[in-house]
C-alpha cells in the first residue's frame, strides 16, 4: 500500500460490497424461511432412489415388452390415440389463439391504433396473461362445453390470446417505416397501408410465434387433460390413479418421443421462417 | 405489341413457393383433422349456456370467508415455488455449462447433455406431478421436486443458449493462462451470462406459482390441494375467491420479477 503511495498513483477505492453481502443474506434469509415453513417431511427423499429404481424398473418391463403381441399393442395404439387427441386439442386451440390476437395485436400497437383503444387492449391482455389455462377451462369452458377435448381447446385458445396478442402488438411496433411510407405515399387507405407496408413485414415472425406456442399448448393440453378434457393428460391420470406401471411406461415413451418430434418439426419450421434460407445457406442459425 | 421492348427489363415473376403451399395445405389438413378429431363445435355456446351460467354465476360471487382458511396453503405454495426455483435453477447452470459447446470438456458431453435436457422438456409439469406424487407420496416434497425438474428443463435451455453467445475474448484470455474447465467457466463464462441467467431464474418463479397449481392438484400440496378439493365439492363459490386471489398473486410476482428483471438486463 505504501509503496503505491509513494509512486504516486492512487489506488483505486474497492467498490462497496455492502449492497450485494445484503442481497445475500436477504436470499439466504428467504430460502431458510421457505424450508422451515413448508411441510416437506424431508426423510423420504431418502426412501425414493430404491423405490425409484423400482418403479423404473416396472415402467421400463412395459416398454421392453413386443408391442405386437396381445395386450401390448392395444396399450401404444391407445396412447397414441389419446396424445394425438392432445395434438388435436393444442392445435385447435392455437388456431384459436391465433384469431383472436391477430385483431388484437393490431388494437394494442402504438403505432397503429389511437393511444386510448391501445391502453384499454393492452389491460384485457395483460388480464388475459395473468390467468392460467386451467382457469378458464374449470370457470368458463366446462360448465358450457362439458367434459372432453372441445372445453380444453377452448380453454386454451382464451389462454393463448393474452402472451400472442402482446408479442404480436411488439412486433408491429417495430416493423420498418419505410415500406409504410412507400404505401402511405401512393395514396392508400389505412386498410391498404396495413395489408401492403405491415403485414409482410410482420407475418413471418408472428407465425412463428404462433407454432411456439403450438409447442407450449401440448403441454398445457396435457395439463387440462388430467381436469377432464380427455387426451393423453387424462389417461396417465387414470393410470396413475390404478398404478399400471408397465403402461404409465409406454404413454410417457409416446408423450416424450411425440413431443420431441412435434418440438423439432416445428423448430426447423420456425427457423426457416424467421431467417429465410435454410441452414446449408451459411445464414445465422441460433 | 409492336412498341420497342422497354429499356428497363420487366422483373420475372417470383416462381411459385412449393414449399410453402406444401406446409399451407399440411396446416389446412392439420386444422380439419383436429376440428373433427375433437368434435369442434360452437353451438353449445348458444343451446347451453343456460346450464354454464347457472355454475357461472357462483363465480361472480365469490365467498371472501374463505380466503383466511387459504393463507397456510399460499405460504406452502411461496415456499415450495422457491425451493423448487432455487435447487432447479443450480441444477440448471450446471447442466447448461454441460450443454453448450462453449463450455463442455467434449463433443460427446455437450451431445449428450443436450439430449437429456431434450428429455426432460418433453414431459409436461403435470406428468413430473403424478410420477413423483406416486414416488414420493402426496404432500409438498412431491411438488418441490415436480417443480424443479419443470424449471430444470426451461433455464437450462435458455441459459445454453447465452453461452453459446458469449464473447471467445475473456475464454481466450482463460486458455492463454492455463485455466481448466471449470475455472474457465468461472472466471470467463459465468460473469458474462450472469444477468441473463438470474432473469431466466425469475421468469420461472412466476412460473412456478402457475404450475405448482397444477402439481398441486395432483396431489403436490399447497394451493392447488385446496383448489382440488373445492372442484370436487362444487364449492364454486370458494373457488371463485380462490381464484380471484391466484390472479392477483401472479400479476403481483410478474410485476415484482418484471421489475427486478429490468434492472439486471
Amino acid at each position: 500500500m505504501t509503496g503505491t503511495a509513494r509512486r504516486g498513483t492512487v489506488r483505486p477505492t474497492q467498490p462497496s460490497k455492502l449492497r450485494y453481502t445484503l442481497a445475500q443474506l436477504t436470499v439466504l434469509a428467504i430460502i431458510i424461511v421457505c424450508v422451515v415453513v413448508v411441510d416437506a417431511r424431508w426423510g423420504r427423499l431418502i426412501e425414493a432412489p430404491p423405490l425409484a429404481l423400482h418403479y423404473g424398473g416396472l415402467m421400463a418391463s412395459g416398454v421392453v415388452q413386443d408391442p405386437f403381441t396381445v395386450p401390448y399393442n392395444e396399450y401404444w395404439l391407445v396412447a397414441l390415440e389419446l396424445m394425438i387427441e392432445s395434438l388435436h386439442m393444442a392445435w385447435i386451440g392455437t388456431l384459436i389463439g391465433a384469431a383472436l390476437s391477430f385483431p388484437l395485436g393490431f388494437l394494442a400497437a402504438s403505432n397503429v391504433a389511437p393511444a386510448p383503444v391501445v391502453f384499454a387492449v393492452r389491460q384485457v391482455l395483460n388480464v388475459i396473461r395473468a390467468i392460467p389455462e386451467l382457469i378458464f377451462a374449470i370457470a368458463i369452458m366446462m360448465p358450457i362445453f362439458g367434459l372432453g377435448p372441445l372445453a380444453g381447446a377452448l380453454a386454451i385458445g382464451v389462454g393463448s390470446v393474452g402472451t400472442l396478442g402482446k408479442l404480436t402488438s411488439e412486433v408491429i411496433e417495430g416493423v420498418d417505416p419505410g415500406p409504410v411510407d412507400a404505401v402511405r405515399s401512393t395514396g392508400s387507405r389505412q386498410v391498404q397501408v396495413l395489408r401492403w407496408g405491415v403485414l409482410p413485414q410482420i407475418l413471418p415472425e408472428v407465425v412463428a410465434f404462433w407454432l411456439y406456442r403450438f409447442e407450449i399448448n401440448i403441454r398445457a393440453s396435457a395439463i387440462l387433460g388430467v381436469l377432464g378434457a380427455g387426451g393423453v393428460g387424462a389417461l396417465l391420470s387414470q393410470l396413475f390413479d390404478r398404478r399400471l406401471w408397465d403402461r404409465i411406461g409406454i404413454t410417457l415413451v409416446v408423450i416424450i418421443v411425440v413431443t420431441i418430434i412435434v418440438d423439432q418439426v416445428s423448430g426447423a419450421i420456425r427457423h426457416r421462417i424467421i431467417s429465410g434460407a435454410p441452414p446449408t445457406q451459411g445464414s445465422a442459425i441460433v | 405489341m409492336t412498341a420497342p421492348a422497354p429499356s428497363v427489363a420487366r422483373p420475372t415473376k417470383p416462381r411459385t413457393n412449393w414449399p410453402l403451399w406444401a406446409l399451407l395445405a399440411a396446416a389446412a389438413a392439420m386444422s380439419v383433422w383436429s376440428g373433427i378429431g375433437i368434435e369442434f363445435d360452437l353451438r353449445p355456446l348458444f343451446e347451453d349456456f343456460g346450464r354454464g351460467w347457472f355454475i357461472i354465476r357462483e363465480f361472480f360471487a365469490p365467498n371472501w370467508a374463505f380466503i383466511g382458511r387459504t393463507i397456510p396453503a399460499w405460504t406452502e405454495t411461496l415456499s415450495i415455488a422457491v425451493i423448487a426455483s432455487l435447487v432447479g435453477c443450480t441444477i440448471a447452470l450446471v447442466m447448461s455449462m454441460l450443454a453448450s459447446q462453449v463450455t463442455a470438456r467434449s463433443n460427446w458431453v455437450y451431445r449428450s447433455a443436450k439430449f437429456v435436457l431434450s428429455l426432460v422438456r418433453s414431459l409436461p409439469d403435470v406428468g413430473y406431478g403424478l410420477l413423483l406424487v406416486a414416488l414420493v407420496g402426496v404432500g409438498s416434497l412431491a411438488g418441490i421436486l415436480a417443480l424443479t425438474m419443470f424449471n430444470i428443463g426451461i433455464v437450462a435451455k435458455l441459459t445454453s443458449e447465452t453461452i453459446d453467445g458469449v464473447d471467445p475474448g475473456p475464454l481466450e484470455a482463460a486458455d492463454a493462462s492455463g485455466a481448466d474447465v471449470v475455472q474457465r467457466a468461472r472466471m470467463a463464462v459465468l460473469p458474462q451470462i450472469l444477468p441473463s441467467y438470474l432473469s431466466y431464474c425469475l421468469y420461472v418463479f412466476e412460473l412456478n406459482i402457475r404450475a405448482s397449481v397444477i402439481i398441486g392438484i395432483v396431489g403436490g400440496g399447497g394451493i392447488g390441494a385446496i383448489i382440488a378439493v373445492e372442484l370436487s365439492r362444487f364449492n364454486y363459490d370458494n373457488l371463485s375467491a380462490i381464484i380471484v386471489l391466484l390472479i392477483v398473486v401472479v400479476f403481483a410476482i410478474d410485476q415484482f420479477s418484471r421489475a427486478l428483471r429490468r434492472r439486471l438486463v
